[in-house]
């Protein structure tokens, strides 16, 4: 499984996502203080801890879903606004969200899911809309099951049709919430090779919230991992790097399982 | 029949005759039983003068917990001047219910002021001893139901919860408002979950049952009525009673109710568990506006139809009335439906299907809001649910009354 970043010259590693002073939390104690991270453009980035220790407090917080108590976000130069105050549409129009359970629409068909961002973005005509999502469903191994609704189909299924509804526009920046929960090891390596395949064709810069190693292993360039009793970043670095040479007793332990 | 005595026995002679097997127990090839006492043997041996070694033999698991426990404990209860030594050496199986039953018998011994030991512990029961740590044991009250808080904190709690509750409502409503306000301004934006979908599960779906109900509530009105009204001989009077009441209050009211349990309680059920698989979540990030996209055309859908159902409640009324002076009043048909017509004045049904337009827009807004209310699981959205029709009725039965004074006093400040 090859990296992205070392074979992609043409990709300037700029900054793409700008976390600044970020402090989020949900009513008295925040959850996480003062983490600032910056994710370049085109790279696979993994934000790693253990159970409840804020990575998906902090993965909404970046997406806007979540209003931070301090701090910033910037996506691609433009200033992330939270989406209880109308959000940012040139930012969401460029991100993709694949959510922890999936959440496709459950009153709508594959194709209708995958549509949706679709129609509410461009003015395709109909028949190209359905061009686009039969191309956005075949790459996700999902041909045929295009007028399945999601309850009839299986969690790995479910999740790769979300994938397709969140690859819809070809965004810049895809975001993963957990992505191998509830798939089995060989449904998650794919998940994870469908990934690397979006990567390195489209340059898109995934960022990747988890806690599983074997995935990280295989796809990230970057990890930082977050504590929840230190309330932000305890390290920063590639994979491997954390693993071999971080000295941090949680963060070996966390690597080295 | 035998066995059956035994075990009476055993349960009203604990105190006296306890059976403390002082033979060793045999060593067996298997433990497994199917009478529970065979699964185990606890024999008791005096020592030194201070010290008595229970030997244990056999397993000690969930199934025999109970009848173990019993005899250690009384055991240790008559012999509660010494000190114990369980060997535990014999011991084929243990899981966590031996573990506990250990613990409650260090915790006796604990208050007889004497030492527990184990002694000859297999590798397997020590593997399973180690992860118990006594700290898990401590809090014998972890299954009893949570303290309900003292009087003045529900109060006080009932009335924080009141405000925010009201706070939310307004909210909500101010961005229903906007959000449809700004479709009418621009109504080639409009991005709805589909609206026809929605009129015909809130409005053709409930025809059936909106009809057979108001029907059965004019029988029931008109038999009510002709009961009285036939003392004075006031028979032609059921139509009067019938058309009016229903068409005024007891058509829009029905109607509504109905529609409350199965509409209002549907939104915030959908809504609800839409919040809890991030479905909501997952519009927002697509820039949608969940409001605008949910909430007005469930809100649209059930104001253009509840009137309609109103009507045909109101009319399938009438026709139960009609039944009942046929049959029991001796009027006929004709008769019946001149009355109506000489007595029921168009304004008295548009009344009715004015109001009927109110609580549609209620009942839509408060189903909505309270799936939006929802954080959580299965529990919560069957909250949600059951709040949505609780409110609802009685967001209906206040408009109501507001209705009714407005129909009283404003025509005569009209009139002057």
């Amino acid at each position: 499984m090859e990296k992205s970043m070392a074979d992609k010259p043409d990709f300037e590693n700029v900054p793409i996502i700008s976390v600044k002073n970020l402090t989020v939390g949900y009513g008295d104690e925040p959850i996480i203080k003062n983490v600032s991270l910056e994710v370049l453009s085109g790279e696979v980035f993994a934000i790693m801890g253990r159970s409840g220790c804020g990575k998906t407090t902090l993965f909404k917080a970046i997406i806007g879903l979540l209003e931070p108590e301090e701090g910033e976000v910037f996506i691609d130069g433009d200033k992330v606004l939270p989406i209880t105050h109308g959000g940012a549409q040139p930012i969401l129009r460029k991100v993709g969200v694949l959510f922890q359970s999936g959440a496709l629409f459950s009153s709508m068909t594959l194709a209708e899911n995958v549509a949706f961002p679709i129609r509410q973005y461009t003015t395709l005509p109909e028949s190209t809309v359905g061009q686009l999502v039969g191309l956005k469903l075949s790459e996700v191994g999902l041909e045929g099951y295009e007028k399945l609704l999601p309850r009839e189909l299986s969690g790995g299924m479910q999740k790769r049709a979300a994938l397709a509804r969140a690859m819809a526009l070809d965004p810049k920046i895809l975001f993963f919430d957990e992505p191998s929960t509830g798939l089995d090891p060989l449904t998650s390596r794919e998940l994870d090779q469908t990934i690397v395949k979006i990567n390195q064709a489209l340059g898109t810069t995934i960022v990747l919230v988890t806690h599983e190693l074997e995935s990280v292993f295989r796809i990230a360039a970057r990890v930082i991992m977050i504590d929840g009793a230190e309330k932000g970043i305890i390290a920063e670095g590639s994979p491997e790097e954390l693993r071999d040479h971080n000295g941090d007793p949680r963060v070996k332990d966390f690597f080295n399982r | 029949m035998g066995r059956l005595l035994d075990r009476l026995k055993l349960a009203f002679g604990k105190r006296k005759e306890i059976p403390i097997p002082r033979d060793v127990c045999a060593p067996r090839e298997s433990w497994d039983s199917t009478d529970l006492r065979e699964t185990f043997c606890i024999s008791v041996e005096n020592r030194t003068f201070d010290t008595i070694w229970v030997s244990l033999s056999g397993k000690m698991f969930m199934d025999n917990a109970d009848l173990v426990r019993e005899e250690l404990l009384a055991i240790i209860r008559t012999e509660s001047l010494k000190n114990v030594v369980m060997d535990m050496g014999q011991v084929a199986y243990l899981d966590s219910a031996g573990a506990a039953i250990l613990t409650d018998i260090y915790r006796k011994c604990k208050e007889l002021n004497n030492t527990v030991k184990l002694a000859n512990v297999p590798e397997r029961v020590t593997n399973l001893l180690e992860m118990v740590d006594l700290e898990h044991f401590k809090e014998s009250a972890i299954l009893k139901p949570r303290e309900a808080p003292g009087l003045l904190v529900q109060i006080g709690e009932g009335a924080e919860k009141l405000y925010a509750n009201a706070k939310d409502i307004v909210i909500f409503i101010g961005a229903v408002a906007q959000a449809m306000g700004q479709d009418l301004i621009r109504p080639r934006k409009i991005k709805w979950d589909r609206l026809w979908k929605l009129v015909e599960r809130a409005g053709a779906d409930g025809v059936p049952i909106v009809a057979a109900l108001s029907f059965l509530m004019g029988v029931i009105l008109a038999f009510q009525a002709a009961i009285q009204l036939r003392k004075f001989g006031g028979n032609i009077f059921v139509a009067d009673l019938v058309s009016v009441s229903i068409c005024l209050e007891m058509g829009p009211l029905l109607a509504g109710m109905i529609v409350t349990g199965r509409s209002g309680a549907a939104y915030a059920a959908q809504i609800g568990t839409m919040q809890v698989t991030e479905e909501i979540d997952a519009l927002r990030v697509m820039a949608i506006d969940p409001i605008n996209y949910l909430v007005a055309p469930r809100i649209l859908a059930v104001a253009l139809v509840l009137p309609c159902l109103t009507l045909m409640a109101d009319l399938m009324g009438i026709f139960g009335g009609c039944l009942v002076a046929a049959f029991s009043l001796d009027l006929t048909p004709t008769t019946y439906f001149n009355q109506v017509r000489k007595v029921l004045e168009v304004s008295d049904v548009m009344k009715g299907l004015g109001k009927s337009m109110v609580y549609g827009i209620e009942i839509a807004l408060i189903g909505c809001l309270r799936g939006f209310q929802v954080r959580g699981g299965a529990e919560s959205v069957g909250g949600a649910t059951t709040s949505a029709v609780v409110t609802s009725i009685f967001v209906l039965t206040v408009t109501n009354a507001v209705f009714s004074l407005l129909f009283h006093y404003v025509p005569k400040l009209w009139s002057g």
